[in-house]
């Protein structure tokens, strides 16, 4: 059975990425926001360089990556209401906890690329270095793209079913992100700065909590989110 | 010990205080079929999605294999095929995609070679490799009904088959769900109208506001023999 | 007893108490020595918190067994506390809002505990703002449970991370929030009426919404029986 789990989340990632390989909508679109969001910080903030200018790179990745994961996770969500598949796929066989694996493994996917553009395009704008630190932020990122996406897809699971429900999922998704911000952009800025380990690590152990939560939780709870309705 | 695969148990359902299903019953056995027949909004599609688990019963039961359709476990749900009003096909795939994506799900054997066997079967095997989104109304829809046949279904509901298809693809459309029935598959069927479903030798119901009535029940024809009795008590 | 008399008993022990609250509020309590008259703001504040927290609690429990059960009466009890919680929330804001100005200088200060209540405050607008869209529908109760049961695990999270936040870059003025120590007994005797009475208040002002919730349920499945009767009444 668990292997049936495993060949149904293999097969639904599968056919994610490969519309999204067709399409190409998602990561296009995902990355076009997290490139836009950064001009708009720029000019926001005329980064002057050094640690207020990485300060500020950090603020302007991580709201790159909230809007982006707001997309990400919509678009592999709603992927599924054009012609009902989500009703085919809800009569299947396959596990409503594979499912979510999947849908959150391909929101994480079209994150993960998106934000390694956004990393790129924010030493650009903000005239950092391509050194060691910017390799850094890596973990930051990535835990964080993890628990926004295990988050945005247990909460498009909601939104995608209501009339207008687009505007409740930044509502709902945005404060629920708030613990994981906070440490992200701390993180991310101590990275950039230069900080010591042991400052970076205390906001990483915030985002590993805080993915194993939402994780866990979205696991447990998306068979009550996608049930019938 | 009930035999019937597909049944309605007093079962209702009413949006906001409007009632759209009263007291409907009905009951499939393998290797029968039944067909619902009535006007637009007469509640069809309703008592179909309610009784393929995808909507909750205001009242009474929908039970597939003697459970509740909704709480259905998977290997249970792996014996239910529908054809819905909606195609369940990805636009963005390839009809061999969509049916070897699905064929995964349902954890069909061989698949490659099942989907290409339904490919052929369903007239669609010149357009196996050109995407749903270009596909005309009546391609899709035997596409569609390739998807809903392809786990050999032991339970089959269908919404309004013969919709959209021309007089070869309704033929094709009949000749399988005859081939359905003839292995000991439970059909449910709508219509608009009762003509092709009584050529099939389908039990004929009428939803009337809400409420299920049959009709000159002498014009119905028995249905044909059924070759696996076995089946239903496996 | 019936509802309705535990309701009207609730109400008059509620009236009783907050009455008592005031009087020893603005007339018995001494004034804080350091903070003045505006410290007195903290009988109201301390209990509204209180009461918002345990509201939103509530709303997990609530939601936990709704899913769970799948009953009516648990999303009922649900949503009137996530509303009601909403209210004592907003009174948080409001009052630390108030207490702040004169003590710190500023309306808002981004001190750990005003920015845990924030961001409480946005979650379960969130929530009632789903809840709004969904409409009264059975699925609308189950997205009401999944999003007050995430919510509530959020919780202890955001409590860790807002207060690492600012002890990382201390403020000045936090330090400041721990300076309310209640020295004088009557200032404890003071809260924890002050406390009853808040606690009270909740009780029956949830009794109250949990009560036309209720029946607003009640009358959803009479006005479905009616049209069930009507439409039987016109087949024969």
């Amino acid at each position: 059975m668990a292997s049936f789990a495993a060949r149904s989340f293999v097969a639904v990632l599968r056919k994610d990425l490969l519309l999204e390989v067709r399409g190409g909508q998602s990561t296009v679109a995902l990355g076009a926001l997290s490139l836009l969001v950064l001009v708009v910080l720029v000019f926001a903030f005329n980064p002057a360089g050094g640690e207020r200018g990485a300060a500020a790179a950090a603020g302007a990745l991580w709201v790159a990556l909230v809007f982006s994961g707001m997309l990400g996770a919509t678009r592999a969500v709603s992927g599924e209401s054009e012609n009902g598949c989500i009703r085919a796929l809800l009569m299947s066989p396959l596990d409503r906890a594979a499912l979510y694996a999947a849908k959150l493994a391909a929101a994480f996917i079209f994150m993960a690329v998106a934000e390694a553009a956004s990393i790129i395009l924010m030493v650009l704008f903000f005239n950092l270095e391509f050194d060691l630190r910017v390799m850094r932020l890596a973990p930051a990122v990535m835990l964080g793209a993890l628990g926004f996406a295990a988050l945005a897809t247990l909460l498009a699971g909601i939104s995608s079913r209501l009339r207008g429900g687009d505007l409740v999922l930044p509502l709902l998704a945005v404060p629920m992100f708030v613990p994981a911000l906070i440490a992200g952009v701390k993180a991310s800025a101590a990275a950039l700065a230069g900080a010591p380990l042991g400052e970076f690590a205390v906001w990483l152990k915030v985002l590993v909590a805080f993915d194993v939560l939402f994780v866990a939780a979205g696991y447990l709870l998306f068979e009550y989110v996608a049930g019938e309705e | 010990m009930t035999a019937a695969l597909i049944e309605a148990r007093a079962l209702g359902k009413s949006f906001g205080p409007t009632p759209v299903l009263r007291e409907v019953n009905l009951s499939v056995e393998a290797g029968r079929g039944a067909a619902v027949i009535g006007a637009n909004g007469a509640g069809k599609s309703t008592l179909i999605r309610l009784l393929a688990g995808l909507s909750a019963p205001s009242a009474g039961g929908a039970l597939l294999f003697g459970e509740p359709a909704r709480a259905l476990a998977p290997p249970l749900r792996r014996r239910v095929g529908l054809l819905s009003h909606q195609s369940f096909l990805y636009p963005n795939l390839t009809a061999r995609e969509n049916l070897e994506f699905y064929a995964a799900l349902y954890g069909v054997d061989g698949a490659r070679a099942a989907v290409a066997q339904w490919l052929e079967r369903v007239a669609l095997g010149g357009a196996a490799d050109a995407r749903v989104r270009g596909f005309s109304r009546g391609m899709e829809q035997r596409l569609a009904l390739a998807r809903a046949l392809l786990a050999r279904p032991d339970v089959l509901m269908l919404d309004e088959p013969f919709a959209a298809l021309d007089a070869d693809g309704a033929a094709l459309a009949a000749a399988l769900l005859r081939e359905a029935i003839g292995r000991g598959c439970a059909v449910l069927a709508s219509a608009h109208s009762a003509g092709a479903m009584e050529e099939l030798g389908f039990a004929v119901f009428t939803l009337n506001r809400g409420k299920l009535v049959r009709p000159q029940a002498s014009a119905v024809r028995q249905s044909p023999p059924r070759p696996s009795l076995a089946r239903q008590f496996s | 007893m019936s509802g309705r008399g535990i309701r009207l008993w609730l109400g008059l022990v509620t009236l009783a108490l907050m009455l008592a609250a005031l009087y020893m509020i603005f007339v018995y309590v001494p004034t804080e020595a350091e903070q003045g008259i505006v410290q007195r703001i903290f009988y109201f504040h301390v209990p509204c918190a209180l009461v918002a927290f345990v509201a939103f609690a509530l709303v997990a429990i609530a939601g936990v067994f709704y899913l769970w059960l799948g009953q009516q009466v648990w999303d009922d009890l649900g949503y009137a506390a996530a509303e009601t919680g909403m209210v004592f929330c907003t009174l948080v804001l409001v009052t630390g809002s108030i207490w702040a100005k004169p003590i710190w200088g500023a309306w808002w200060t981004w001190d750990s505990r005003l920015t845990t209540t924030l961001i409480l405050w946005l979650l379960y607008g969130g929530y009632l703002m789903l809840r709004a869209m969904a409409g009264d529908s059975e699925q609308g109760a189950r997205f009401g449970a999944v999003v007050g049961i995430v919510a509530a695990l959020d919780v202890p999270i955001v409590i860790v991370s807002v207060r690492l936040w600012r002890t990382i870059h201390p403020a000045v003025l936090v330090t400041r929030q721990g300076g309310h120590g209640l020295e004088d007994p009557r200032m404890v005797a003071t809260l924890l009426v002050s406390l009853a009475a808040f606690t009270t208040l909740f009780i029956w002002i949830l009794c109250l919404r949990f009560a036309t919730l209720r029946m607003h349920t009640r009358l959803g499945a009479l006005a479905r029986s009616l049209a069930l009767a009507e439409a039987a009444a016109q087949d024969s």
